[in-house]
């Protein structure tokens, strides 16, 4: 047993990171606002170093990787809070093409021209899809109405998985926000970030962050393993995730007073994000539930020897 | 105590929805339900002038200055079927609850005929010009510049985050007025008009999209000299005065406001299926004990007549409203699910929910933080030590 990642796999995410710090920064985040949200040179860019084809076997002249590496670069898309669907089309849509065998046309995956949008009956809605367009809290979401017709489980337990990732990664951009705000912002002849009541909420934002990485990992892995416990795995992930998310966005907002209620600080952008993805692909509900029904059901085996399962 | 209504009472509560009902249903029909701060200013300027007319505007006022001398039972009625009846907010609340009482309690002979009557007949709108950019908690330090001048105060400087300013007649602003203080010491509290050259008024979005609040800019704006309420360097004094008020009975109306807020949201699980979800259920079921506990906190708190020192009631209030508010924004959202996250619109605007969810946001920021409402319980409710702070 080893929960570490291997070098490759740390070097790939840094890389992805330090790239989208340089070329996607909040400042561009506001020029997509204004407009017209998607610049397809930051889609070529991401097709370029290889990421629209992360998940598209190497005989379709992608990179073959596995959900692990996925997830890995899915926080990083939500750190920086990415507004193309990479996520939603090379990391949920490809690797369902691919486990159903259908791997015409993913060769233009890689290259950026096609992308992948496919619906289901809980995620009626799909990022960048064609269809009747809906606005989205998320300002920088496109969404559109796509009529599911079928229920695949593999499709929800992979975008469930993202959504995760990308929450976790979103929920460490807003504690760095809040963390640096608490310590440029003086009131009382001192830094906010000082009154332990500012600090200890922010240290409790980390405890929740720090314990949903691992179960996002693991179900990850999980899913990638096609073990039969991964559905609940992913329930485990999507829920601590969410949560994770929702109370650093609280806490970040409380921290940047009335400035965290504005639309002109970039914080609101990773918070209506986050809101998105807790609700999409399941929301808490539906995640509680398959983790009470597996559990009380029988499904999952409890006892010592599953208790690091 | 005496709790429930009396038969008196009772007929005073047919009157108060009679009357309302009768201006929704006609000439004010197209305000009817509006919840949006922002929206129909104009028409809602005309209902505040309406409500005036009839002197519903401030009846616990005395009658002198337009009011009623409304008790706390028929003020809680007159809540109550306001709320009831799908009236829109006060958008000079800040006038009705916090300017005039202040002017009442603390302004000249004068002050009170210049001023008083207007609000109460909805014809003044005011705005609060407290915050700075580098004073918000620390209110204290605000730097906003006031001097006497020709027989006018001369202000310089800016406020922020001044809900309302643009549809606003007057402010009032707490102002420095002696050179080189610090502190509560050396403020001024002045009220100005707002329709001059030297006031500037710049929106700022919210993050809803609405823009409710503002950035408000003085170049060497102007007020006559006895437009100051007390004296010269008593400006604290009178912005924690009015701020006692913020606790006053305009918490009734807020709170029937939640009422309908939580009723909405119950029909929403009832509709979508949610209130079948047991932790929903049970949800629901503490947001409505959450809301008869300040049902009867805020009755407990408003029935103290004696306001020579805060107590426990009245200092754990705006903590308890607010963070109850702000989870119910969350439980609003969880109701919805993921339809709380679209509208079908092309624009940025939202629904009653989903407003809440945004709006709610801010309860536990304006009106004093969270963590200033826990400082005050602890350090002057509870008499704990001062926590240490910086030099100011
Ligand atoms: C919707 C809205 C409407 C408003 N309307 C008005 C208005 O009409 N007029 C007006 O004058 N103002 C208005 N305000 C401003 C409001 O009063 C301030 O936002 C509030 O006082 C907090 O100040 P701040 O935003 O500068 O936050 P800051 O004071 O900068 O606080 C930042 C963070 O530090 C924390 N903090 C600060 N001091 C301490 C401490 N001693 N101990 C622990 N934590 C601390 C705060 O709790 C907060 O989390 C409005 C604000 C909002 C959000």
């Amino acid at each position: 047993m080893d929960f570490r990642f291997s070098d490759d796999q740390l070097t790939l995410a840094e890389s992805v990171r330090d790239y989208l710090a340089g070329t996607h920064g909040p400042e561009v985040l506001r020029r997509l606002d204004a407009e017209g949200n998607r610049d397809p040179a930051i889609w070529q860019g991401l097709a370029d170093m290889g990421l629209t084809g992360l998940l598209v076997p190497e005989a379709q002249g992608g990179l073959g990787m596995g959900l692990v590496e996925a997830a890995l670069i899915a926080a990083e898309c939500g750190r920086a809070c990415l507004a193309e669907p990479l996520v939603d089309s090379a990391f949920v849509g490809v690797p369902w093409l691919v486990a159903r065998g259908q791997t015409d046309g993913l060769d233009e995956v890689v290259a950026g021209t096609r992308r992948i949008a496919v619906p289901h009956p809980i995620n009626p809605w799909l990022a960048d899809s064609e269809g009747a367009a809906l606005t989205s809290v998320d300002p920088l979401r496109n969404l559109a109405v796509a009529e599911a017709t079928e229920a695949d489980d593999l499709l929800l337990n992979v975008g469930a998985l993202m959504s995760a990732a990308q929450l976790v990664g979103l929920s460490d951009a807003m504690l760095s926000q809040a963390v640096e705000y608490a310590k440029v912002r003086t009131q009382f002849g001192q830094p906010v970030g000082a009154f332990q009541g500012l600090k200890h909420q922010l240290a409790s934002c980390s405890v929740a962050i720090e314990f949903a990485k691992p179960v996002v990992w693991r179900a990850a892995q999980a899913l990638q393993d096609g073990l039969p416990s991964a559905p609940v795995h992913v329930s485990h992930a999507k829920l601590a995730a969410s949560d994770a998310a929702m109370l650093t966005a609280e806490t970040a907002i409380q921290v940047h007073g009335a400035m965290g209620y504005t639309y002109e600080v970039d914080l609101h952008f990773w918070m209506k994000r986050s809101w998105a993805l807790c609700g999409a692909w399941g929301d808490r509900a539906f995640h509680y539930h398959r983790v009470e029904e597996a559990l009380l059901g029988g499904a999952q085996p409890i006892g010592p020897e599953h208790t690091f399962a | 105590m005496k709790l429930g209504f009396s038969p008196e009472e009772e007929l005073f509560r047919k009157e108060c929805a009679d009357w309302l009902n009768a201006e929704m249903a006609g000439e004010f029909r197209d305000i009817r339900g509006i919840t949006k701060l922002t929206a129909s200013p104009e028409r809602r300027k005309e209902w505040e002038q309406r409500l005036g007319e009839a002197r519903w505007g401030c009846i616990g006022w005395p009658e002198s200055w337009g009011g009623r001398n409304a008790t706390l039972a028929q003020q809680v009625i007159f809540a109550e079927e306001y709320a009831r009846a799908g009236v829109p907010g006060r958008v000079n609340h800040i006038g009705i609850e916090l300017a005039g009482p202040t002017i009442l309690a603390f302004g000249t002979e004068e002050q009170k005929q210049r001023f008083l009557p207007d609000i109460a007949a909805g014809k003044t709108i005011f705005c609060q010009g407290f915050s700075e950019p580098g004073a918000g908690s620390d209110l204290a330090s605000v730097r906003t510049k006031g001097r006497l001048e020709g027989g006018e105060w001369v202000v310089n400087g800016q406020k922020i985050w001044t809900s309302l300013a643009h549809i606003s007649d007057w402010i009032f602003v707490v102002t420095r007025t002696e050179e080189g203080t610090k502190g509560p010491k050396g403020l001024t509290f002045l009220m100005m008009p707002i329709d001059q050259p030297g006031i500037e008024i710049r929106g700022i979005t919210q993050i809803n999209g609405d823009a409710e609040f503002n950035e408000t800019f003085f170049t060497d704006a102007r007020c006559a000299a006895d437009s100051m309420i007390g004296a010269v360097g008593e400006g604290w004094k009178i912005a924690m005065g009015l701020l006692a008020f913020e606790r006053g009975v305009s918490t009734l109306g807020q709170q029937m406001g939640f009422r309908n807020e939580l009723d909405e949201i119950i029909a929403a699980a009832r509709a979508n299926g949610a209130a079948q979800d047991p932790l929903i259920r049970q949800r629901i079921a503490r947001a409505e004990i959450g809301l008869r506990l300040m049902r009867y906190g805020a009755l407990r708190m408003l029935s103290n007549t004696d306001h020579s020192k805060i107590d426990g009631a009245a200092l754990t209030y705006k903590i308890q409203w607010a963070t109850w508010r702000r989870s119910l924004g969350e439980l609003a959202m969880d109701v919805l699910g993921q339809a709380g996250e679209v509208t079908d619109g092309s624009t940025y605007e939202w629904g009653t929910l989903p407003n809440l969810f945004l709006y709610s946001r801010a309860d536990t920021i304006y009106g004093g933080t969270n963590q200033i409402q826990r400082n005050l319980i602890a350090e002057r409710g509870l008499g704990m030590p001062r926590e240490p702070r910086g030099d100011i």
